[in-house]
């Protein structure tokens, strides 16, 4: 991955619920985002920017400029409850989806279409545009015409959880996915026949709130959490190695780090041990792509959230980088699994170079007041020259990397 | 040694005319608190009925939009969904499943409508039913109950607190009715047994209690004799040590209640109800989620609601139920709209609390609030309405008064109505 | 006056300083504060209070109790029996007063003051890691006390925040507040300017005249500053406070209107109901890395806003900072604040004694916040010599018409109780070394569990038996020793009669001779023939557990 002088090239309005999810589909023009009512759209973005709107170019200010913005092509319909990650093959054939409403969804974006609907995707600016206005002109602007675009229905659900599903990876072969549940429970999927090739539960207190898969399909991380059923009363945090096809424990993590953990313990001191390693939950977790590394991101809400990276084989931790005030909220590696790339809780996207920590480069600006809105999810094209981030603002934001 | 200045009922023990050991309770001098006095007629027929209280207390303010006000839908619905309920037409959030299988013993309002929104006034509020006020220490509702519904000279203090919050204790009721804390665990405080011989600890008890005399006759200060009444209870608290190990009941019961410490605590507010104690706070903390309300909720509602649920079957199967009000709340609600760290903040325009056992009406909302969740729509509950709805629930008149200097005070605030439409 | 000048020249100060009073200070400075000694002034302030409030003026306390009294006040312990004899024996007329001055000079004077500001600073429960070992603080704080350091200069060097935390102390106090500003904006302006601002956190104020653009103001001053992690030193973590040349605190309005997408403001320093901070301004392209790293001392900023705001709190023409302080040691001896809590001066919250306040506040000036001054003044007034007994309930009587009652601090009940028994003697007779742990004998952490809490320096003192189940079942049993050298191997083995034995336990734990009925009822208790020596330690029991030990009468 090359990054030199990044460029904000699209602000992708996705208004309504917060953005919670975001994938490629093939190559840095074709993406597709999640929010957290479940609805997930699709756009196709031409190459070249189009024509500035005239209301950005009544704009006298360029820090109130925006970059421009281009409706969805298409809304992936079947989803009840908020998307917790999108997940997409290399060459976008396949995008697989996970939600609170319990299910995992997989899609072929292109299928036939299943209907047409009409979409608002600026309902605040439409608010905030009326708020000094009245009567017939409100009107108009409030009920303007959305976008007419195609729906389509999922290829196949896989129904297997009983609880949110707040984890998902796609392996890099694609021939496997792994999903772990708000009540511990982790399955791993054979994505061809879409059957459960295992599943294990982690400790029974816990919710898995990140799994990642080896780039050979056959070890899967999951990292558990949950936050304390009292303050005194704190199950313990969990982040392991497991054999996909058995689903037996392979490498405890966390034990390695703390070797006096007591996982049945749940008193104030025995959670002292671990709690600075993981903060509010090592809720983002990844496989570099050639292996050898695993990030975790803290999340929040805490201090400052940083991400871990270990040696995939023997589990030590080698370095902790970065760094977001209030916490993490999603990690990725570059393809060369040079750079780990996160997300947080200060509205930024911090690139930092694996092999001694150095961040090189940031996407993205502050915002808000003491706290700051979340970028929610990141991910980087297929070519490395994209990057897209989902803001809890209502946006979609995709950077080219290089200019 | 000591002399009784007070009138009647107030100190003869009962326990010590049965034994007849000390001639009076716990070996001190009993006072009258000050110029205080209540109406004795009241006190004599509540006790008659043995009623008893439990308060969950649910520190920080839980959600009513994760717990009993489900606003599916609406903007301000957040991200769980309902379940229905053994109440046909009710439905709460789903992470209580327990708790819905027992909506029938329960009466939840919707419509409470509050006045203080921080922490240490909320806590105060909801404790005592008044707003802080310099110059007056108001008693929590432990404190009352104790008063009321307690027995006089008990070995078991009357108001015990199982990891709770609120700092207020006895206020102007007098130190015979602050509260007894146990750990977070439900164990007693560490050297919480003698070693001495009876014997030596008796003289050493005498001594003392004339030294104790000898001072109070030229010390006149509150604090002194609050550290004195304390000494007397300290020493009572010997013959009751066994109430206190659970551990065996535990095993049996865990299941039951649920393995956590709360269901923990909530196992052994049962046995200090059966026992006699006539009000046991049980606090779980935090559910103050300014960040991540629905993770947070996620992790206290379940254990939380289970224990709930087992205490009012365990209750009910012991036949205690009838004859204990079991009360939920917190000292504020959340807002209905979810802040950028996808928490909610304090809100108390609307929100929700609910009553069971001793007097209450199960299977029942009563009040509503506007579809957002962001006003009461009718029947709004206040403070003090809410007081007042637990003492005449418990048999105690709410305008029973207290004077402190020349003002009366009433237990629940003047002007407090009670909410009928929940009692039997 | 020269006050009035340095409010016109002075560009650090606020031109416009909004309080109750400001008048009142300079004019009560001019007519009262020359001439008479401030416990005059104390006195005749007080007095006046009484009559207005039609209350009889009570006598004075007995040499027992004062002696016990201002011992525990001034050196957070109890008069050892030597001691206490010299003083009661003692026939000159000024013997108050030399009394006074020996413990002003004695080192544990400083080690006291220190503990107790430690306390105001710090509390029991301090937020921030590495907070609760912060030895280098608490000595640096005990040498200002010890060198009679002005008040208004160690503030000074707290805000500052100079050097770390180990070799210097003073920025420990920052460490607190690490990543937080709006934390430490309350903080500082609760104990150094006796202010309440967090409701303006989230919302104006609704009857304060504090804004959120107030509290954001003044947030801006500390949001620059860094928690750098420099290392371990004498196995203590070594903490530097550093500034940033850039960060602002950012705003968007009232917390129930905050929306996602609301682009924040950057909230420039203004001096609380003052006027903004001139800053110089940095060149356009400046850059800086965003955390300081670790392991490093930081470069000092270009601008310092956390020296400015240093400045303009920890100095004589602050109205807050001077009342605040005077207020605060007053409540500190006296039992309440004359505002009451002392950290809420507000306009809802009304001195008890306006006058007596503003003169407080002026002879702070005058005085240049010499502390040792100050109090020595106020313990030398006869508002605070009254008597202690007495049938008033109040244990903080509002208008001082009798001394406060309040109960002893875990620091001085085991600093005390060791003085009585004579821990130190048995110590030095076993040949064993001085224990490096302050808390010896008893531990920390029984101590803080029982007697930690509350201890806010005023008393408030809420009665639980808890601490007696300590008292009762054992937990000072380590203190009953008989060991050699101790007050119980002296009593059971000596040769004394009964009387002598007895007037010797009270002088030890009470600091006074018993009455004759005492003396009468301990020698019979304690000259029965069965278990002599056992009832030896239940006497000594019941004197160190009893209610006038509890509290400071």
């Amino acid at each position: 991955m090359k990054i030199n002088k990044p460029i904000h090239t699209w602000q992708l309005k996705f208004e309504g619920e917060w953005p919670t999810s975001v994938a490629f589909l093939g190559n840095g023009n074709r993406i597709a985002a999640g929010n957290r009512s479940g609805q997930i759209f699709v756009w196709d973005l031409p190459d070249a920017p189009p024509e500035p709107t005239d209301d950005e170019k009544d704009k006298k200010n360029e820090k109130d400029k925006s970059p421009p913005n281009q409706p969805p092509s298409r809304r992936l319909d079947g989803h009840t409850n908020g998307i917790s990650h999108l997940r997409a093959s290399a060459d976008g054939k396949l995008l697989v989806s996970s939600s609170f409403d319990r299910t995992i969804r997989l899609w072929d974006v292109d299928a036939p279409a299943s209907g047409k609907a009409e979409v608002v995707l600026d309902a605040k600016e439409r608010t905030s545009k009326v708020r000094y206005k009245s009567g017939e002109e409100k009107d108009a602007i409030l009920n303007a015409p959305g976008h007419m675009i195609e729906t389509v229905a999922a290829t196949h659900t896989l129904e297997g959880h009983k609880d949110w599903v707040a984890s998902l990876a796609l392996g890099s072969d694609e021939k496997r996915i792994i999903s772990g549940d708000n009540s511990s429970l982790v399955i791993a999927w054979d994505v061809e026949t879409r059957k459960e090739i295992s599943r294990w539960s982690g400790h029974q207190w816990n919710g898995v709130v990140a799994a990642a898969l080896s780039p050979d399909g056959q070890t899967a991380l999951v990292s558990e959490y949950r936050y304390k059923r009292d303050d005194f009363d704190i199950p313990a945090a969990a982040l392991k190695l497991w054999n996909v096809s058995d689903g037996k424990e392979r490498l405890d993590l966390l034990k390695l780090q703390f070797p006096k953990l007591d996982v049945t313990a749940s008193t104030y001191g025995s959670a002292q041990m671990w709690r600075k390693f993981v903060k509010g939950g090592l809720l983002a977790a990844e496989f570099s792509p050639d292996g050898k590394l695993i990030a975790v991101g803290q999340g929040g809400e805490t201090d400052t959230g940083k991400v871990h990276l270990f040696d995939s084989e023997s589990g030590k931790l080698l370095r902790t980088v970065s760094g977001h005030r209030y916490g993490v909220c999603d990690v990725k590696f570059s393809a060369d699994s040079k750079y780990i790339l996160s997300s947080g809780r200060d509205t930024m996207v911090r690139i930092c170079q694996c092999a001694d920590g150095k961040e090189i480069a940031t996407l993205g600006k502050e915002r808000g007041g003491q706290f700051k809105d979340w970028l929610h999810a990141i991910a980087i094209s297929p070519d490395q020259k994209t990057a897209a981030a989902a803001d809890i603002a209502g946006m979609i934001h995709v950077w080219q990397l290089q200019s | 040694m000591h002399t009784m200045e007070c009138p009647t009922h107030e100190h003869v023990s009962r326990r010590a005319l049965l034994k007849n050991t000390l001639a009076t309770a716990g070996g001190g001098a009993l006072m009258n608190w000050g110029s205080l006095f209540n109406s004795k007629a009241t006190a004599a027929e509540v006790k008659k009925n043995q009623k008893r209280c439990i308060l969950l207390w649910m520190n920080g303010g839980a959600s009513q939009f994760e717990t009993f006000d489900m606003k599916i839908g609406r903007p301000t619905g957040g991200l769980f969904r309902e379940i229905s309920t053994n109440v046909p037409g009710t439905r709460v959030c789903e992470l209580m499943p327990t708790i819905a299988q027992n909506m029938d013993k329960l009466a939840v309002i919707r419509s409470m409508k509050t006045s203080q929104i921080d922490h240490p006034g909320g806590i105060h509020l909801m404790h005592t039913g008044y707003s802080q006020a310099s110059g007056i220490r108001f008693p929590e509702i432990g404190g009352v109950i104790a008063k009321y519904l307690g027995s006089e000279g008990s070995d078991l203090p009357n108001f015990i607190k199982i990891f709770s919050h609120g700092n207020t204790g006895a206020g102007f009721l007098g130190p015979k009715y602050q509260p007894f804390s146990l750990s977070p665990e439900g164990r007693l405080p560490s050297f919480s047994t003698s070693n001495l011989n009876p014997v030596n600890e008796s003289r050493r008890n005498a001594l003392r209690t004339f030294v104790e005399d000898s001072y109070a006759s030229g010390h006149k200060a509150e604090t002194a004799r609050m550290h004195r009444e304390a000494y007397d209870a300290s020493r009572r608290l010997q013959n009751v040590q066994g109430v206190f190990k659970i551990d065996g009941e535990w095993d049996k019961y865990r299941d039951l209640y649920g393995d956590s410490a709360f269901g923990r605590r909530c196992l052994m507010a049962r046995r200090l109800i059966e026992e006699g104690v006539p009000f046991v706070e049980v606090g779980q903390s935090s559910y103050d989620s300014h960040a991540d309300n629905f993770v947070w909720h996620r992790g206290l509602l379940p254990p939380m609601e289970r224990a709930w649920a087992g205490l009012m079957i365990d209750l009910e199967q012991r036949g205690l139920l009838e004859n204990t009000l079991v009360v939920w709340m917190g000292e504020i609600g959340r807002t209905p709209n979810v802040n950028n760290r996808s928490g909610r903040d304090h809100y108390v325009r609307s929100w929700s609390t609910a009553l069971a056992g001793c007097g209450v009406k199960g299977g029942l909302v009563y009040g509503e609030s506007d579809e957002n969740g962001v006003d009461v729509k009718d029947n709004p509950v206040s403070e003090g309405d809410f007081f007042a709805t637990i003492y005449k629930a418990l048999g105690i008149d709410p305008e029973t008064e207290h004077y402190t200097g020349v003002r009366p005070i009433p237990i629940a605030p003047f002007g407090s109505k009670v909410v009928n439409d929940v009692l039997l | 006056m020269s006050s009035s000048k340095n409010l016109s020249t002075s560009k650090l100060v606020p031109q416009k300083i909004l309080l109750v009073g400001v008048v009142a200070i300079f004019l009560s400075a001019n007519l009262s504060f020359s001439e008479d000694r401030l416990r005059d002034v104390i006195d005749g302030h007080v007095e006046s209070a009484w009559k207005t409030n039609k209350l009889p003026p009570l006598a004075q306390s007995s040499d027992g109790e004062f002696a016990r009294r201002v011992y525990l006040d001034l050196l957070g312990v109890i008069p050892n029996y030597a001691e206490i004899v010299a003083f009661l024996d003692d026939k000159s007329d000024d013997k108050r007063e030399k009394l006074v001055d020996k413990l002003l000079n004695d080192p544990r004077f400083a080690g006291h003051q220190a503990e107790v500001w430690d306390q105001v600073l710090f509390g029991r429960n301090p937020p921030g890691y590495g907070t609760d070992k912060r030895s280098g603080f608490q000595t640096w704080l005990r040498e200002r006390f010890k060198e009679n350091t002005p008040y208004d200069q160690w503030v000074k060097s707290i805000l500052r925040a100079e050097g770390n935390t180990v070799d210097d102390g003073a920025p420990m106090f920052f460490v607190q507040y690490k990543n937080k500003p709006e934390d430490a904006t309350e903080a500082v302006t609760q104990k150094f300017l006796g202010v309440q601002l967090q409701c303006a956190r989230c919302h104006d104020h609704p009857f304060e005249p504090w804004t959120q653009l107030d509290f954001y103001g003044t947030a801006a001053f500390l949001a620059r500053l860094q928690v750098v992690e420099a290392g371990k030193k004498n196995k203590l973590p070594m903490y530097v406070i550093g500034e940033k040349n850039l960060g602002d605190v950012l705003f968007t309005g009232p917390v129930t209107e905050q929306e996602v997408g609301k682009k924040g403001e950057a909230v420039k320093p203004k001096f609380l109901q003052g006027d903004p901070l001139e800053e110089p301004e940095l060149p356009k392209d400046f850059k800086e890395d965003r955390n300081f790293p670790n392991g490093k001392v930081p470069p000092k900023p270009k601008f310092s806003r956390k020296d400015q705001l240093a400045e303009w709190i920890a100095r004589a023409d602050n109205p807050y900072f001077s009342r605040a302080v005077a207020n605060r040691i007053w409540a500190q001896f006296m039992g309440r604040g004359i505002v009451h809590p002392v950290d809420n001066m507000s306009e809802s919250n009304e001195p008890s004694h306006p006058e007596l306040l503003d003169a407080l506040a002026a002879a702070m000036i005058e005085h240049k916040f010499d502390l040792k001054w100050y109090i020595r003044e106020l313990v030398n007034s006869q508002s605070y010599q009254l008597v202690g007994s007495g049938e008033l309930e109040d244990a903080l009587p509002k208008w001082f018409e009798r001394a406060r009652t309040r109960p002893l601090s875990a620091e001085e009940l085991l600093d005390s109780w060791n003085v009585a028994v004579g821990y130190e003697a048995i110590q030095k007779a076993s040949g064993a070394k001085p224990s490096e742990d302050r808390y010896a004998p008893l531990g920390s952490g029984y101590l803080m569990q029982f007697f930690g809490k509350p201890n806010n320096g005023v008393g408030d003192f809420q009665g639980g038996l808890h601490e007696h189940l300590y008292l009762n079942n054992g937990g000072i049993a380590r203190l009953l020793s008989s060991a050699k050298g101790g007050l119980y191997d002296s009593l059971v083995n000596s040769e004394a009669p009964w009387e002598e034995r007895v007037d010797k336990l009270y002088l030890s734990l009470l600091s006074r001779r018993p009455t004759t009925e005492e003396r009468e009822t301990f020698v019979a208790f304690l000259s029965d023939e069965k278990d002599p020596r056992t009832r030896v330690g239940e006497a000594i029991w019941v004197l160190m557990t009893c209610s006038e030990f509890r509290f400071n009468h």
